[in-house]
């Protein structure tokens, strides 16, 4: 069908041209194919966000072709991308060869060969995540792209540790390292503390602390940190691998400390917290930090969801000296409560004991100390730094979009260092809600009512074990309820056999506490004396709900108990799902979100749905500009007449017209054109929607100027050169293909409307929002049910809706594309007016009875 | 009320795991298998309500699992799974007597459905 119309048009408006002199329609040509090759491109990526979700059973299989699919058509995209703009943009081929690269190793699951074997961290480029690893990758992003302060680093690559056990003879051995055996284990650990290190290795790594010591000064420690592939990406890993803190700034320090961090992938709490992830044991491949210690006076975690569950607020904890204090939760730490308004307030503050705390060292190592008596009573933190750290923190969590779990240090000058910043698992409000209700527990005695603070929230019943000494966890029986006086992330090699941890110290923010979220583990900490009142071997049933809404029975509640565990959360203790679903790292995320913007680059471009976007808009404003430009092939081609017009509507949209032929009636004066005079059957027909009574959303909308902002839609004006171009209708007599954009949505419409009605049709692809999500999926909810009633094939996903039809008559399109046009301007601010399911319903059938209002 | 057991096999490893874990979240005992000579072993041994199977396999394939099964357990239904919806195959296994038929990618909860009429528990 598309062939037959470029035949068409082709036919009609150029019969005495021959196509290498027809600069225009060649290229608008290449613009359909681009529009062709990213339409499919897009619908490939739905499909494959959409099976490769966890709702459905796929193979490796299914993977490489759906994204065979997928990089054909932007392949293709690209090429006549190309041409269109005549190889403005050589990076795009680059960035698509890295993408298809990552994917392809993923696919495969094998490393790259070719990486160094250091990197610092202002080099670490986005797509060396797997190469540092995720703890590297997180930090250094916060210096890169955010801005914010961390410590001087570098990363030593898995390359480097893929060299080291090839080096040391372990390569093989790795490869058959699944089901090993303990003594197995403590063997590979002994043969990576014995080992040597390749020549360019050392090489390298004496380079990096060179410059380290020249930047630092010659007295400089290090943290030697492990950064697992995956470490705080999906898993946090929290405190399974070793750290080393104080490491001097030479070779001869830094080399056993990298052995000490690079063995602990294989010590039996990291070997079990692997394995629940569905790593073959040897799979795992490790890249190790060199962060300069920042001589600590306090330090502290923030949550920016408060108790890892509300999100309007975030919590500040800190204590004196180094971070461990907190994170093992060996310490009372102050704690503050930060409210996430406009202006950050402080709403709680407790100042804890700080019994003890962590300090460095004179030469290395660190040590546990008494916290001097005069320090204790004091807050580690003024107020102004406690508001500083959240604003820090609220920008991560806005950079990530997803609630953060951050580590920060500050040292002698009051200045405040990011050392970590990992995704923190907040529970789901609609999900493991334990209910308060207790009438179905009556008749139960009660053991222990509201006392400690809820980390994992979900109702469970088991046998007590009550753990003495850490010898014994390989000793509970599955279904043990733990009961401990301290936490530990020693726990996580119980936890598969677990159903609840019960302590009476700790604190929410500790590895062990990220580690029971993660497993969705009902656990409950600082309960104070959960080891003297409950019995070994009892039976008790454990109810933690909200914050500190705490029961524990003795007995066996059945009603209480239900199925928690979710499929979905489940589905991602698979590697294998997870390694699949990666792919879409590369593929689905938008970053190139406003055209207007400074960063909208094809440096920008990291992913194939960037790609899309970025061509799209450069492929419309190549045509404008080959329009208005190089006027000559035009003038030529339509005898002299201007080819492109502003079209002037008494609605607040502007919009350029490219006449193809036929699409405006013939005018003699100004270049700007009313609705009278457009005679493009289609796009008449579709600004007659958007013009009809009553649809623009003018009344019944608050006027607020963000509002007002966002609704208005621009064009430069046609004297402005290399305008940016938003909203541009290619128009032929039978044709229009245009490309609205009303803030941070976008219309695109590509309709053919002939006599011939097997030639016809519409494409119609309706994506963005400035809203929340789920606005914004209620309108295309909307959107879908309007069509589908008018008979359109249609695909949702999200915020994306693509709807097609074909093969009808005339008055059939014209009908429909004038409902189109009214639904683009009933549309056009409603997300954030959605609040509410039943509003979908309600405002469709309204709009269906053509009742335009939006009010409830 | 002993549990009803399902058995997957799947040459790809995220096939059986993903089955696996589904279908012990609705209460079902679940065996995976990577190929078709230790499934056909196992059920010598033992029954299962269902079986599961990937159509094509190196070795023993999905046909074969199907005609051990009806001629050890004729009441036991077996559900077919296959990246490659062909018809013809599709035919005949239909017509030896298969319980149902997908394509891969299958929707989790399609395939739960049938189970579950397969189970008759409907």
């Amino acid at each position: 069908m598309q062939k037959t119309f470029f035949r068409r048009l082709k036919e009609v408006f150029v019969p005495e041209q021959t196509p290498a002199s027809n600069d225009l329609t060649a290229r608008f040509h290449e613009f359909q194919a681009v529009l062709d090759g990213n339409n499919r491109a897009l619908e490939a990526m739905t499909e494959m966000g959409e099976k490769l979700g966890g709702e459905y059973l796929f193979d490796v299989n299914y993977t490489r072709s759906a994204y065979a699919t997928l990089f054909s058509a932007i392949f293709g995209a690209l090429d006549h991308f190309n041409l269109l703009t005549d190889g403005q943009y050589p990076q795009l081929a680059g960035t698509l060869a890295r993408i298809d690269t990552l994917v392809h190793r993923m696919l495969s699951g094998s490393a790259s060969l070719s990486s160094p074997l250091v990197v610092f961290y202002p080099e670490i480029t986005w797509d060396q995540a797997e190469e540092v690893g995720g703890k590297n990758y997180h930090l250094a992003e916060l210096a890169n792209s955010l801005h914010l302060r961390i410590p001087h680093a570098f990363a030593i690559t898995t390359t480097a540790f893929t060299a080291f056990m090839r080096h040391n003879g372990l390569e093989a051995r790795l490869a058959a390292l699944a089901g090993a055996d303990t003594a197995t284990l403590a063997n590979v650990r002994t043969v990576i503390l014995a080992g040597g290190f390749p020549e360019d290795f050392s090489a390298a790594l004496a380079a990096a602390l060179e410059k380290l010591r020249d930047r630092l000064g010659q007295n400089a420690t290090l943290a030697v940190r492990s950064s697992a592939e995956e470490e705080d990406g999906e898993y946090s890993f929290a405190g399974q691998f070793e750290t080393v803190l104080n490491v001097p700034c030479t070779v001869e320090a830094v080399q056993p400390a990298y052995k000490e961090v690079v063995a602990s992938l294989f010590q039996a709490d990291a070997t079990s917290y692997q394995r629940q992830l569905g790593y073959d044991l040897g799979t795992l491949k490790m890249a190790v930090g060199c962060v300069a210690m920042i001589d600590a006076k306090a330090s502290g975690v923030i949550y920016t969801a408060a108790a890892g569950k509300d999100r309007s607020r975030m919590s500040v904890s800190a204590v004196w000296g180094l971070g461990p204090g907190v994170v093992d939760g060996l310490t009372d730490a102050d704690l503050y409560t930060v409210v996430k308004e406009d202006v950050l307030r402080v709403i709680e503050r407790r100042i804890g004991a700080k019994a003890q705390m962590v300090v460095n060292l004179g030469g290395s190592g660190i040590a546990t100390v008494e916290t001097p008596a005069a320090h204790r009573p004091f807050a580690c933190l003024s107020e102004p730094q406690v508001l500083e750290l959240g604003k820090q923190a609220l920008a991560i969590e806005k950079y990530y979009k997803v609630p953060q779990d951050i580590e920060w240090a500050m040292d002698a000058q009051d200045r405040c260092y990011l050392l970590q910043a990992r995704t923190l698992r907040v529970e789901d409000p609609a999900g493991t809600s334990a209910s308060a209700d207790t009438s179905a527990a009556s008749g139960y005695p009660v053991l222990l009512r509201d006392q400690g603070i809820v980390v994992q929230r979900g109702a469970t019943a088991g046998t007590v074990f009550i753990l003495q000494h850490l010898d014994e966890l390989e000793k509970i029986p599955k279904g043990s309820i733990l009961v401990a006086k301290h936490d530990s992330p020693h726990f996580v090699q119980a936890i598969p056999i677990l159903h609840a941890i019960i302590t009476d110290i700790g604190v929410p923010t500790s590895h062990m506490a990220s580690i029971c979220r993660e497993f969705n583990i009902p656990t409950v900490v600082n309960t104070g004396s959960a080891t003297s009142v409950l019995r070994h071997g009892q039976a008790i049933t454990l109810q933690a709900g909200e914050g500190s809404e705490v029961v524990v029975y003795e007995g066996i509640v059945q009603s209480l108990l239900r199925e928690e565990r979710q499929t979905a959360a489940k589905l991602r203790e698979l590697y294998e799902f997870r390694r699949q679903k990666y792919i879409m790292r590369y593929i689905a995320p938008l970053h190139l979100v406003n055209s207007l913007e400074q960063e909208f680059t094809p440096e920008k471009c990291k992913t194939v749905h960037d790609l899309i976007r970025f061509m799209h808009e450069k492929a419309v404003q190549a045509l404008v500009a080959n329009a208005e430009g190089q006027g000559r092939g035009f003038n030529r081609f339509f005898g002299g007449k201007t080819a492109m017009h502003r079209l002037a509507l008494p609605i607040p949209v502007q919009m350029l017209v490219i006449d193809l032929g036929g699409g405006l009636r013939s005018k003699t004066s100004s270049k700007a054109a009313g609705f009278d005079e457009v005679a493009s059957v289609p796009l008449r027909a579709v600004l007659a929607g958007m013009l009809a009574p009553g649809v623009w959303q003018n009344e019944g909308v608050a006027l607020r100027g963000a509002d007002l902002l966002s609704g208005m839609t621009r064009a430069e004006n046609i004297a402005g050169g290399a305008a940016i171009m938003e909203n541009v209708a290619l128009a032929s007599s039978e044709y229009v293909n245009m490309s609205l954009r009303f803030g941070y949505h976008f219309n695109m419409l590509d309709c053919y409307c002939s006599d011939t009605p097997r030639d016809n049709h519409i494409y119609f692809r309706f994506v963005g929002g400035a809203a929340a999500i789920t606005n914004r999926s209620r309108r295309i909810q909307l959107m879908a049910r309007v069509l589908a009633e008018q008979g359109f094939a249609l695909k949702a996903k999200g915020d994306l809706l693509v709807g097609r039809l074909s093969g009808l008559s005339r008055q059939e399109i014209e009908g429909l594309l004038g409902q189109l046009g009214r639904l683009i301007g009933f549309t056009r601010q409603l997300d954030a007016r959605l609040d509410a399911d039943e509003m979908v319903t309600i405002l469709a059938r309204r709009f269906v009875q053509g009742d335009y209002r939006i009010g409830p | 009320m002993a549990k009803h057991s399902i058995m997957v096999i799947d040459d790809e490893k995220i096939v059986g795991d993903m089955a696996k874990l589904s279908f012990e979240q609705d209460g079902y005992e679940v065996e995976t298998f990577l190929n078709g000579e230790p499934a056909l072993e196992r059920l010598k041994e033992r029954r299962f309500d269902v079986v599961v199977t990937d159509l094509k396999m190196k070795g023993v394939d999905g046909l074969e699992v199907l005609r051990t099964v009806k001629k050890l357990y004729p009441g036991v239904k077996v559900i077919m799974i296959t990246a490659f919806a062909n018809l013809d195959v599709a035919l005949e296994a239909l017509r030896d007597d298969v319980h149902d038929f997908f394509p891969k990618p299958v929707k989790i909860k399609d395939l739960k459905a049938s189970v579950k009429k397969a189970m008759g528990e409907e």
